[in-house]
């Protein structure tokens, strides 16, 4: 398995910096912060969150689809057609049977959980809606894109919340190196922005409390950061093998050469304080990958911005990744997208190696100094053969990918 | 009493107004079955009638429907 050449040769994205790839990438090359006051959160102690910006379901996937979905699969929905036009797929054409879809979500469809909810208290269980179920179950993700496009292989659903997405990728390599499917659509979606997992968040303690500066709120190792914003979107990867990709004559845009993966075994929320776990998954994708630790030109840092994972994340780089690697956090634009985090990150990251360019950390006044590292202030040009995508979730999981240039 | 059960069909269920004629069938309209028990709880909160899913179920048409809402009193 390892070894394994696996070609992205599709990437779609909504995030809080826009509807695409195009104006996602460039919110994140620019470092234009997104965070912004959320109406939705009035009354609570924390009232900011990145957003996805004009997302009009109706008009992108059309109204009769879209009632019936939850927000999080509308997404998927939207970055998937995006990432298969990019790819040079045309599911009339494909064999749908070798065609898998693995996808990541850390917390399914609360927004229509919340709304059924309030409908059972105040008009009773005989209104509940039927679609209640079908709407909010994480793994309706995965179904609604096979749906959609007729993809009939393997189809499922992995959840190790904050590196959901991260881990989906994982797997979806997995299920290439394994000859289980030509083609796999993979990547996350996530959409939990919704008045009760927002004040859960927050009596955790979790969340930036900067409302009245948002745009300064997600400052990922920055000395005054306090915590992340909670971001939505889409992320989604076409895979396949690079042999078949070049053969078919498509772009090979990056290749996942590897993917490792670890479990803390610590505690429900606190990372490992040696960040043992995160470096067991880093040294293992290298091995996957056949790489060593020194030839990381690059990470794209979980980076949350929360006290804790930006110090323990930066002396694992710093004691794992002799090379000197230059670091971004693409949070402090994007805010903290969650079980979709993995997915737009592992984007990003294809990007920054397609085009030697690696984004900026928004925000990032003064380095803390517990953090040292290089991490990038500005938009910086810089051949990038190897670079890594981490991610670390709530429960201890950890998930990280060796991404590197076509 | 036919514009209005259009009406809901096409702004709660999203249904294509043009698809919407008193011949059409559960099929051309694209009706699955949960979408009927939405459709029976809808009628329900809108025109005051109780019809259930499975009275929905064995009509034949959207014409039929209307007629089973107004046997049951539906209001406008």
């Amino acid at each position: 398995m390892a070894g394994t050449d696996v070609a992205v040769t599709g990437l779609g994205l909504v995030t809080p910096g826009g509807i695409g790839v195009g104006p996602s990438w460039a919110a994140v090359r620019s470092g234009r912060a997104t965070a912004a006051v959320d109406p939705v959160l009035e009354h609570h102690p924390v009232r900011i969150s990145c957003r996805v910006p004009g997302f009009d379901p109706d008009a992108l996937i059309g109204a009769r689809r879209a009632v019936r979905l939850d927000r999080f699969s509308q997404f998927a929905l939207v970055a998937a057609h995006e990432a298969l036009a990019d790819a040079g797929l045309d599911p009339r054409t494909w064999d749908g049977a070798r065609v898998g879809v693995v996808l990541g979500c850390g917390g399914g469809g609360p927004t229509t959980v919340e709304a059924q909810h309030e409908v059972l208290l105040t008009r009773g269980p005989g209104r509940v809606s039927p679609l209640l179920l079908p709407m909010q179950l994480p793994n309706m993700l995965a179904g609604q894109v096979a749906i959609e496009f007729g993809a009939t292989g393997p189809n499922l659903v992995v959840s190790t919340a904050c590196a959901s997405a991260t881990t989906a990728i994982g797997m979806a390599r997995d299920l290439l190196a394994l000859d289980r499917c030509d083609v796999v659509l993979t990547g996350g979606s996530e959409a939990m922005i919704t008045p009760l997992v927002m004040a859960g968040f927050a009596q955790m303690g979790a969340l930036s409390r900067r409302n009245d500066d948002p745009a300064s709120a997600s400052r990922p190792f920055d000395v005054d950061r306090d915590g992340f914003v909670a971001g939505e979107g889409a992320g989604i990867l076409v895979l396949e093998r690079a042999a078949d990709a070049r053969s078919r004559g498509a772009r090979v845009r990056a290749r996942v050469l590897g993917y490792g993966a670890s479990a803390d075994a610590h505690h429900m929320t606190s990372p490992h304080p040696d960040g043992t776990g995160l470096e067991a998954a880093v040294r293992a994708a290298l091995a996957d990958a056949g790489a060593a630790p020194g030839d990381v030109r690059h990470v794209n840092a979980h980076g949350t911005s929360t006290p804790l994972n930006d110090a323990i994340e930066a002396a694992v780089v710093k004691r794992t990744l002799p090379g000197d690697p230059l670091v971004t956090s693409t949070k402090g634009v994007t805010g903290h997208l969650l079980g979709a985090a993995g997915a737009v990150e592992a984007a990003f990251t294809v990007l920054t190696v397609e085009q030697s360019l690696v984004p900026p950390t928004a925000n990032l006044t003064t380095r803390d100094p517990v953090a040292d590292i290089k991490v990038a202030e500005e938009a910086t040009s810089m051949p990038v053969d190897l670079a890594l995508s981490q991610s670390c979730g709530f429960g201890g999981q950890n998930a990280v990918l060796a991404i590197a240039s076509a | 009493m036919f514009e209005q059960f259009k009406s809901l069909l096409v702004d709660k269920l999203k249904v294509s107004p043009e698809l919407i004629t008193p011949e059409a069938t559960r099929e051309d309209i694209e009706l699955d079955s949960l979408a009927v028990v939405e459709l029976s709880l809808m009628i329900e909160s809108e025109f005051q009638a109780s019809v259930s899913d499975d009275e929905l179920l064995e009509t034949q048409t959207v014409g039929e429907m209307v007629a089973l809402m107004e046997s049951r009193g539906a209001k406008i």
